[in-house]
């Protein structure tokens, strides 16, 4: 990984996390607030491929689980999994512009899932079957209305930072 | 990277989030990763202060723009209520009165007892939903610490949990994980106040004789976090039968936390004089 496509990971994802915790979140929205960092990582495993979403991931959940009320891992094992599955449809995106909405509401309900089977396991007073539905419920649609302003951002950001990257 | 090369790194990362996960829910309160959640508090509260303070503003203006249709609803609702509670004022003025009485022979200081500091709600909630938490723009430097009262003038909002120079998160009351002590105003009867999450908070009732109602107000109970006497919520519902050990009650916060910007939080002791017996 070059130097560039380095600072570029780790610009989008901190300002994603700031616009995440201090925007969107304050935002009067009905359900659970919008969360643009599974987006965000869906867009690099689209643009780049499996490793790219896997450590984009990895890294972007986290930097969430440090700014939340939760135990240290639980975003970062959620998003490294729903990027790497992500990147599996890498070399279709561009047969299909349907294909990124339904790469990015399929993220959406793995990140959810993951989380909350996590939670489950270290029985989390705050993961019940309402919570869950709540969150499902509003972050796929969220997650859909991002995917237009997010993925192509990102596929862009990455052709000019790694131009023969794209190609692989 | 691809194949067997790239599974071996999905392996290790998913091991790795799962270890440290393990560990911190080992540890706990006092948690190894404390350290690292202050640091990256520090680094990024101010940002967050600024970014979510003038979001905060948009976001108020509008969210008011689909209840334009409804505040001449509310304006008349709000009128009937206004009537009614000055008929309650004057009956209460007796009442008033010889609590006043009361007051001057205890020696007790009137209003504003507590020291509380106001703060701005930066963010609310996080984590795809699953927490009800908010996040202050005031923090160590202001004087704010963990596990001190937060709360607004309709009522009880939280406790302060993780608190970093600049910015501090409150567990709020509907948080699955808040429990607070809380007593029924017209019994006297004291219980657990808990959080559901989006439905509301749940009552448990230890004195099993009192009649509990449907419009009964509960208030807090003085704890080592919690100052006494912040009213919480209104019961709605009365859930468990006259023949379980303790009666479940639904409770309707005062608080709306979703429409929250300032907030008090209690920094200091109540200032009391010292009381001095009373002679009769």
């Amino acid at each position: 990984m070059s130097g560039p496509r380095f600072v570029l990971g780790m610009v989008t994802v901190l300002a994603a996390l700031l616009l995440q915790t201090a925007v969107l979140t304050v935002l009067p929205l009905p359900g659970a607030a919008p969360d643009l960092l599974v987006v965000l990582v869906v867009a690099f495993a689209l643009a780049e491929g499996q490793l790219s979403g896997l450590v984009t991931g990895f890294v972007a959940g986290l930097a969430a689980d440090l700014a939340a009320d939760h135990q240290l891992g639980r975003l970062a094992l959620a998003y490294a999994v729903v990027g790497y599955v992500a990147g599996l449809v890498h070399d279709d995106t561009e047969r299909s512009t349907l294909l990124p909405f339904a790469a990015v509401a399929a993220g959406a309900v793995g990140a959810v899932l993951l989380y909350a089977g996590v939670g489950a396991l270290l029985g989390d007073a705050r993961v019940t079957g309402a919570a869950v539905g709540r969150s499902l419920v509003s972050s796929v649609p969220y997650a859909v209305v991002l995917t237009p302003f997010v993925v192509p951002v990102v596929a862009a950001l990455v052709r000019r930072v790694e131009p023969d990257a794209a190609r692989r | 990277m691809r194949g067997p090369r790239l599974r071996l790194l999905l392996a290790l990362l998913v091991l790795t989030a799962f270890t440290l996960t393990a560990i911190d829910y080992r540890a706990g309160e006092g948690s190894p990763f404390d350290a690292l959640r202050r640091g990256s508090d520090t680094v990024f509260g101010p940002a967050q202060r600024t970014v979510g303070g003038a979001a905060r503003s948009v976001g108020n203006a509008l969210g008011g723009l689909p209840r334009l249709g409804r505040y001449q609803e509310d304006n008349r609702r709000l009128e009937r209520e206004n009537a009614r509670l000055r008929a309650l004022l004057r009956e209460t003025d007796g009442l008033r009165r010889s609590d006043a009485e009361l007051k001057k022979l205890l020696q007790l200081r009137p209003v504003g007892q507590y020291a509380v500091i106001p703060a701005r709600v930066v963010s609310v909630g996080s984590a795809l939903g699953f927490e009800w938490t908010a996040t202050l723009d005031a923090g160590s430097r202001d004087g704010v610490k963990p596990g001190q009262t937060v709360l607004t003038g309709d009522g009880l909002v939280g406790r302060t949990k993780r608190v970093s120079p600049f910015t501090t998160v409150v567990v709020l009351l509907l948080d699955p994980t808040f429990t607070v002590g809380a007593r029924l105003q017209r019994l006297g009867g004291v219980g657990l106040a808990s959080g559901l999450g989006s439905s509301g908070m749940q009552y448990e009732l230890i004195d099993q004789d009192a009649q509990v109602r449907p419009g009964d107000v509960l208030a807090t109970t003085q704890s080592d976090t919690f100052v006494p006497d912040v009213p919480v919520g209104r019961v709605t519902r009365v859930v468990g039968g006259a023949r379980t050990l303790t009666r479940t009650t639904r409770v309707d916060p005062f608080v709306d936390v979703s429409s929250l910007d300032l907030v008090g939080v209690v920094v200091g002791p109540a200032r009391m004089a010292p009381r001095t017996p009373v002679r009769s």
